[in-house]
């Protein structure tokens, strides 16, 4: 090998080493559940587009300071009846390997359509609040949630 | 039914009348692991043992019931709300990837 051409391979696995974080990362063993978030939204709703509306209030905090546990509140305006009522709540975090968090199935017995939880978020990304009526109309509320340190390690 | 895991159901408020809609929150100890984190000393992946799903039944009927995927965390609480309908039980079932299977239950008992 001529000194040329060991510097040429240097450079390459120098370039390499400067993006190994984004290989580890592929290479770290990822869950079995994982999808990405257009993915994990289609398989929800079927392709039918969500409406973004003042009738679901998301409630996370702007900044978290742990990833690892970051508290969520969603609440719909629902009359909670027979005929009219939230069938489902989701909530997906955009960033996640796996985009889903929980799929909530309430019936007219809830009495009122509130469901709150603590979800783990690998970084900085959106929160979305993907609300089924019975209708079989979609809604949607989105809150981008700044996070410090990660809570998928 | 495996080891009996450390849960808690509340009801707020605590006194309650029949027909009244009231705050369930259900807590459970589980350790919510993803399958994707190392153990800093033993340099081994932590197998993933997550709950997957939770159901609420009142009096035989189900109220709710939840997908969960890994991504709740660690001692997840599950907040919803419930309208009281008679005297009766509120049982909560959850289950785990790994086929675990628990059951936690509170009695309830309108006043007036």
């Amino acid at each position: 090998m001529q000194r040329r051409d060991f510097f040429k391979k240097l450079g390459v696995v120098a370039a390499a080493s400067a993006l190994a974080p984004s290989i580890s990362f592929a290479g770290a063993p990822v869950s079995k559940n994982a999808m990405p978030y257009k993915e994990a939204l289609n398989a929800i709703t079927g392709g039918k587009v969500p409406t973004a509306s003042s009738k679901v209030h998301l409630k996370a905090p702007e900044i978290a300071e742990n990833g690892a546990v970051v508290p969520v509140t969603i609440e719909v305006d629902s009359p909670m009846t027979d005929s009219d009522y939230v069938k489902a709540i989701h909530i997906l975090a955009d960033k996640n390997f796996n985009a889903r968090s929980i799929d909530v199935n309430l019936t007219p017995a809830n009495g009122k359509a509130m469901f709150s939880t603590r979800i783990k978020l690998g970084g900085t990304q959106n929160v979305v609040a993907l609300v089924e009526l019975s209708s079989g109309e979609f809604l949607i509320a989105t809150q981008s949630v700044k996070v410090t340190i990660g809570g998928c390690g | 039914m495996a080891e009996a895991r450390k849960s808690l159901i509340k009801i707020k408020p605590k006194k309650f009348k029949d027909g009244e809609i009231v705050k369930v929150s259900f807590m459970v100890m589980h350790p919510m692991d993803t399958g994707t984190r190392k153990d800093k000393k033993t340099k081994q992946i932590i197998p993933a043992k997550y709950i997957n799903s939770v159901k609420f039944n009142y009096n035989g009927k189900e109220i709710t019931n939840m997908t969960v995927w890994e991504s709740l965390s660690t001692n997840p609480v599950f907040t919803t709300y419930m309208k009281i309908n008679g005297k009766g039980k509120l049982t909560v079932t959850y289950t785990d990837n790994t086929g675990e299977v628990n059951e936690k239950s509170k009695k309830i008992k309108p006043k007036g």
